[in-house]
């Protein structure tokens, strides 16, 4: 009886400890969170009348979304950019690196330091980098190192919006696709591939009959990561294109901050920011589901 | 058993010629953005593309800190995203431990939730986390102002939640607890209980085990969860772009960003001087955090 409640009491202490991140996280991601949902049931803007007297407006937000062409235009190009930069880019240059990494060829370390690199660059960083990359038509970088092939140059940024933002994003993302699938290719035991070599299959069949479909797990996982975080991506656009030209590259999150900070109409914006938030849950719940999370 | 026969030989060496290939080609393209801000902020004659320099010069790193407003974008920036770094490995070490040696209810809610609240897009939150700040600091101001009078002011660059270094510390400390405190339960996990058992047989309070047993032990775990916490804090655009806009206050991706839209004179050996700064300390911290990062992210593939 006594261990019991000395027990009781230093489980009540280990929340006491806790505390202060509790109170950080309910305080400013939390509340937030919640308050957005009130705020897209309001008019609140940030000048003008709304902006002294706001309203509540009902499910007025929401249906003005399902009339607008932008928001269906910034889910279209979320939608894209994603799958572009996530599913695609990333993860094929992340697992054609990862597989490559494996083989005990030399200078291992130094290629994979390099690939690592993008994710280190800041995102205005990395936006400049490739606004050099790519700006200034005839003199960008890119022109001028594919018109030593033959190929024409171009104001990249300007007639390529979206692949642009989808290439870029693609540079920035390989190490950790790489990262994610070196250790899922590490769990798949040797013997397996000696036992395929022996039965004499081919590099091709040892990848579709063996590495790939041993890998889903973690693929999986990888997709669900990716795609989530691609969601948030924010400052790398901005950077580069702040969603223009004409809307070609206004993912939903700049979507969100042109409607609250440019637009200033902070109820509609909290309503987009609602559908961001439910998108990335869902796909955050399905991310907890396939890690089976040991606790 | 080790006999390989000619053509498997030679079939060997020529898939190591393709994964040399290959992953000299993602090399590259990984590489060559960066040789513009190197080569351009030691030029003297900086363009918008990249070129070799014809006259290198220091002079674009001398005019960051001496002619624009450069050290203090550093100085803000290191201490705004130290602090926070600093907060969150107090607040993840404290709460990974707890979270690690509980056996309550409210454990497994918590850490499924964590990794939900990761997962919400900052864009998302921080509009109403604007309103939010606007209130707190209102009211911030409607106490220190009968008090102080006009030393408010200067009290409030510091502790204000809108437009000073409290609020900005306080919100990037929050958006990288999550990560922070997933990464030290786990760590705290696989550390033996057998030192603090031993230290509580010795009549040791629970701060005292805390201080002379645990943080020891947990240096690692907090190494890692504070290059975490430097690395995005460092590199995030949004939170000072929508919280800050006192010119003093600036940090240096907000600094770099404006360099870069004076549209009709933009000073490519500034900017790129600027970017090479704000990039090294990226870089080392990502180049210290390559071992965790392999761990952590192979640890959360394990479950």
């Amino acid at each position: 009886m006594a261990r019991n409640s000395h027990e009781k009491r230093a489980e009540r202490q280990w929340l006491l400890i806790l505390l202060p991140s509790l109170v950080l996280l309910l305080a400013f991601v939390i509340y937030p969170a919640i308050y957005s949902i009130y705020l897209s049931f309001t008019n609140e803007a940030l000048t003008g009348a709304a902006a002294l007297r706001p309203r509540f407006v009902g499910f007025r937000n929401y249906a003005r979304l399902f009339n607008d062409a932008k928001f269906w235009n910034a889910l279209f190009v979320t939608f894209v950019f994603v799958i572009g930069s996530a599913v695609i880019g990333q993860f094929v240059l992340g697992l054609i690196s990862a597989m490559a990494l494996r083989r005990p060829i030399r200078f291992r370390r130094l290629f994979s330091s390099i690939i690592l690199l993008p994710n280190a660059a800041p995102e205005v960083v990395a936006g400049f980098m490739w606004i050099s990359m790519l700006a200034g038509g005839n003199n960008a970088t890119l022109s001028r190192i594919v018109g030593f092939f033959g190929v024409t140059p171009a104001d990249w940024l300007q007639v390529f919006p979206l692949s642009m933002i989808i290439v870029v994003n693609t540079w920035r993302g390989i190490a950790t696709a790489m990262i994610l699938l070196t250790a899922g290719l590490s769990t798949i035991p040797a013997e397996i591939y000696e036992a395929a070599r022996m039965d004499g299959a081919t590099p091709s069949q040892t990848f579709r009959r063996i590495t790939l479909p041993l890998m889903m797990p973690t693929i999986l996982l990888y997709m669900l990561i990716s795609a989530v975080s691609t969601i948030a991506v924010f400052g790398l656009v901005y950077a580069l294109t702040r969603g223009g030209p004409g809307g070609a590259t206004e993912v939903i999150s700049i979507y969100i901050y042109n409607q609250s900070f440019t637009a200033f109409q902070l109820g509609y914006g909290a309503a987009v920011a609602v559908v961001a938030l439910v998108i990335s849950l869902i796909l955050g719940i399905a991310y907890v589901r396939a890690m089976k999370v040991e606790v | 058993m080790a006999v390989v026969s000619p053509s498997e030989s030679a079939n060997k060496g020529r898939s190591d010629l393709i994964a040399y290939a290959t992953l000299s080609l993602i090399s590259i393209f990984c590489a060559v953005p960066f040789f513009w801000v190197l080569l351009a902020s030691f030029d003297g004659n900086s363009q918008l593309f990249l070129h070799w320099p014809e006259q290198w010069t220091f002079a674009n790193y001398v005019r960051v800190f001496t002619k624009e407003d450069g050290a203090k974008w550093l100085f803000n920036s290191l201490f705004v995203v130290g602090s926070a770094t600093l907060l969150v490995m107090v607040l993840a070490g404290l709460g990974g431990y707890a979270l690690s040696r509980t056996r309550a209810w409210w454990k497994l809610p918590f850490l499924y939730a964590i990794l939900l609240i990761r997962v919400l897009p900052p864009t998302a939150l921080v509009v109403p986390l604007y309103k939010f700040l606007l209130t707190l600091n209102n009211a911030e101001a409607a106490v220190l102002r009968p008090i102080f009078g006009s030393y408010a002011r200067d009290i409030m660059r510091w502790t204000g939640f809108i437009d000073g270094y409290l609020g900005l510390i306080l919100v990037l400390a929050t958006m990288q607890l999550p990560l922070a405190l997933w990464i030290m339960k786990t760590f705290f996990d696989g550390l033996p209980r057998d030192y603090e058992e031993a230290a509580l047989m010795d009549g040791a309070t629970l701060i005292q085990r805390i201080r002379r047993v645990l943080i020891p032990l947990a240096l690692p775990g907090l190494a890692a969860a504070g290059l975490f916490a430097f690395m995005s804090a460092w590199g995030d655009f949004l939170l000072p772009l929508i919280f800050l806009s006192s010119p003093e206050l600036q940090t240096l991706p907000l600094g770099l960003f404006r360099a870069f839209l004076r549209i009709n004179e933009i000073d490519y050996g500034l900017l790129t001087a600027l970017a090479f700064i704000y990039l090294l300390p990226a870089v080392v911290a990502f180049g210290f955090a390559r071992r965790f990062l392999v761990q952590t992210f192979s640890g959360g593939v394990k479950g």
